[in-house]
């Protein structure tokens, strides 16, 4: 493995104890360029994990707890009149950072979600007539909590689709739990340092340009995002009626995007069929449109996923 | 000089007021005899008239309650009020000791003005407003009485006749004979604690006197009734009874009789005398009691003891048709080479199994060489 990568991994856990599942997602989402969607509970160490990241890379870090009054001028900013010189001006919203906490972002009404529909995919924002680019790296970490499903807004299929990955965080074990507990009690957690420059987070981008994935396995990648769509060709017929929509083109590219990440951080050269099946689960479960026949039967996204994967000869 | 001629003045004036208060009111008393005989209705009127009428006087005024007497308060009369007030009260006294008696009073003079009872009467249910007065008590001079004694033996004192009532005569074994004995008349309340001797060879059945009295003028006119009932398993008989009075108006001795009695029983068969519903069987020695508890534990333990094994067996086949139809364990057995069992892994839960997966890559894309079956087995064991 990089050992810029071993760095900030060791780095992240001075301050963050265990959830390795979500600081792989993060860690790809950063190299790849992709936004992060996670669900959890609430107390799981999302804020820590990614206020950790961006101390240990030296980044701007911003957090937004949405709620259900927030406006899209609360995010992105506003144009602001000066009396003094019957002039306006821009003040720029939280938006303008490198690391973002979208906390709770299904709490928020669509007109606020859909605000950072630009922001995500073009990496800028248009504040009145002006606009603005959004320094790199940029990932936005959105939460949303599984538990309480009254008062909630569901997020738009657009806006799920330009998440990379969704990742679920459990709790953590028994073990990681007694040192946190321990270490939360003394106070003994760690300042975390900063360990990687802008500069050489790029170059570590660049790096992962240049991890090979096979013609084979790009045809293997082709092939999941089909049987997503059309499972009776594949035959999956009788997950059909479960899917209402298959993933979009975005998944595909996600899903080649975070194989290769995840390849570089197991710090291989190369893709193997084992890195899409690590990352697989993640970029698609938030693209699948289950069908009310699946939602009935308790059938998720994540059943769907493996038939396809165990049905799909690797190469 | 001046000064003591000052003092005397005032003095003086003090004096008067202490001797007009003191003759506020007069008092006359009554007794319609002062020598009594013992329970003898004895009448006492009393009447107070107020003799200063620049005051508004009130009274509150009974006779002390004494183990010598007792008297009833039977009418009182105020035939004017406020600046004249005029008061007649009666009550009737029965002395209850022979020899020399006091009857002892209690009397409270209040006096108050017009504005007061003015004040008192502007109030109304939900604004009660008191009258203010000045109280004084007026001590009275007892009234002495010399009760005479009674003639020996005398129960009841008065005008009275008795009533008596046997239901039957005939009776079974057992069987309870109702029998009343009602006195009336007029004089002191004829309560006795005995009708009957104490010493009767039956039993006998008692109830409460049922007493119904009216004071009047002329004493006060009584009627009890002794309800009892008499049983006996033979026949018996019930003995005259004689009570002995004594009427103060006429100044003599008479009896009061139940004539004797005689009550035949007959034998009643025993059979009819048990209480089938209510008496409990005799006890036995009875050691079935021991045999049903040990039955019914054991049977206890028995039903327990199938449903824990049930439980056990329930939960030990569940777990035995898990493991064996796990179907990712089956998946798992029937994988044939490293490829199929790559994609099974990749298909669940690839963190999981990142060892496994990282032995089968290496076989698969790398140069090692890895021994299937082995993985295979390291897999199983994890489920």
């Amino acid at each position: 493995m990089n050992e810029k990568i071993i760095q900030l991994k060791q780095e992240l856990s001075k301050a963050v104890i265990g959830q390795e599942t979500m600081i792989e997602g993060l860690l790809i989402g950063l190299l790849s360029d992709g936004h992060i969607l996670i669900e959890g509970v609430p107390g799981l160490a999302k804020t820590t994990t990614i206020n950790a990241l961006a101390k240990a890379l030296g980044l701007d870090f911003k957090r937004i707890q949405f709620t259900p009054d927030l406006l899209p001028s609360d995010i992105i900013g506003a144009q602001i009149y000066n009396p003094q010189d019957h002039s306006f001006s821009i003040k720029k919203g939280p938006l303008f950072t490198n690391l973002l906490l979208a906390d709770e972002i299904n709490r928020a009404p669509a007109k606020v979600q859909s605000a950072l529909l630009e922001v995500m995919q073009e990496r800028q924002v248009t504040i009145a007539d002006e606009t603005f680019k959004i320094d790199s790296p940029f990932l936005v970490m959105a939460t949303q909590n599984p538990i309480e499903q009254e008062g909630v807004y569901a997020l738009p299929e657009a806006q799920l689709d330009r998440f990379m990955m969704k990742l679920v965080v459990k709790h953590n074990s028994e073990e990681e739990e007694l040192e946190i507990m321990r270490k939360g009690a003394a106070k003994s957690f760690k300042e975390v340092e900063k360990v990687l420059s802008i500069e050489e987070l790029h170059s570590l981008q660049n790096e992962l340009e240049k991890i090979h994935i096979d013609k084979e396995l790009e045809q293997y990648i082709i092939q999941l995002i089909s049987a997503t769509r059309d499972p009776a060709k594949f035959g999956l017929a009788n997950i059909t009626q479960n899917i209402m929509f298959g993933v979009s083109p975005r998944a595909s590219i996600d899903l080649y995007k975070a194989a290769k990440a995840k390849a570089f951080l197991r710090g291989n050269t190369f893709v193997t069929p084992a890195d899409i099946g690590y990352v697989i689960h993640d970029v698609f479960r938030h693209r699948i449109v289950l069908s009310y026949e699946a939602r009935a039967k308790g059938i998720n996204a994540d059943e769907i996923i493996s038939k396809i994967v165990e049905t799909l000869a690797i190469p | 000089m001046k000064h003591n001629l000052g003092k005397m003045i005032r003095l003086f004036i003090a004096l008067s007021f202490i001797l007009l208060s003191a003759e506020d009111f007069t008092y006359d008393f009554h007794l319609d005899k002062r020598n009594p005989y013992l329970k003898e209705p004895v009448i006492l009127t009393l009447d107070l008239k107020q003799s200063n009428h620049d005051v508004v006087l009130l009274f509150n005024f009974d006779l002390q309650k004494s183990e010598d007497y007792f008297f009833q308060r039977l009418d009182t009369k105020e035939t004017d009020t406020h600046h004249n007030t005029q008061i007649h009260y009666v009550y009737l006294i029965y002395p209850l000791k022979s020899g020399d008696i006091n009857i002892t009073f209690d009397l409270i003079k209040k006096i108050t003005t017009d504005e007061s009872v003015a004040y008192s009467f502007s109030g109304d249910r939900d604004n009660v407003k008191g009258l203010v007065t000045i109280d004084t008590k007026i001590t009275l001079p007892p009234l002495p009485l010399k009760v005479k004694k009674l003639p020996e033996n005398t129960a009841l004192v008065g005008d009275f006749r008795l009533i008596h009532k046997f239901k039957t005569d005939q009776a079974e074994a057992y069987e309870p004979i109702p029998f009343e004995v009602k006195i009336e008349g007029s004089g002191y309340p004829p309560l006795l604690d005995n009708i009957l001797p104490k010493d009767v060879k039956f039993t006998v059945f008692k109830e409460n006197p049922i007493v119904n009295s009216i004071h009047n003028i002329q004493g006060t006119k009584s009627s009890v009734l002794y309800p009892m009932a008499l049983s006996n398993n033979r026949s018996f008989n019930l003995d005259q009874i004689d009570i002995k009075a004594f009427n103060p108006k006429t100044m003599k001795s008479y009896i009061l009789t139940v004539p004797k009695q005689h009550f035949n029983i007959s034998k009643a068969d025993v059979n009819t005398l048990v209480d089938k519903i209510d008496n409990p069987k005799p006890l036995e020695s009875d050691w079935s009691w021991q045999t049903t508890i040990l039955t019914t534990l054991l049977s206890y333990l028995v039903v327990f003891a199938a449903g824990y094994l049930t439980a056990i067996s329930v939960k030990w086949k569940k777990k035995t048709l898990a493991q064996k139809d796990d179907p990712f364990k089956k998946k798992i057995e029937s994988c044939k080479d490293e490829r199929s069992l790559l994609q099974v892994l990749m298909a669940a839960d690839s963190k999981r199994f990142t060892k496994n997966i990282e032995i089968l890559e290496d076989g698969l894309y790398g140069d090692g060489k890895i021994n299937f079956k082995r993985v295979k087995q390291e897999i199983l064991e994890k489920l």
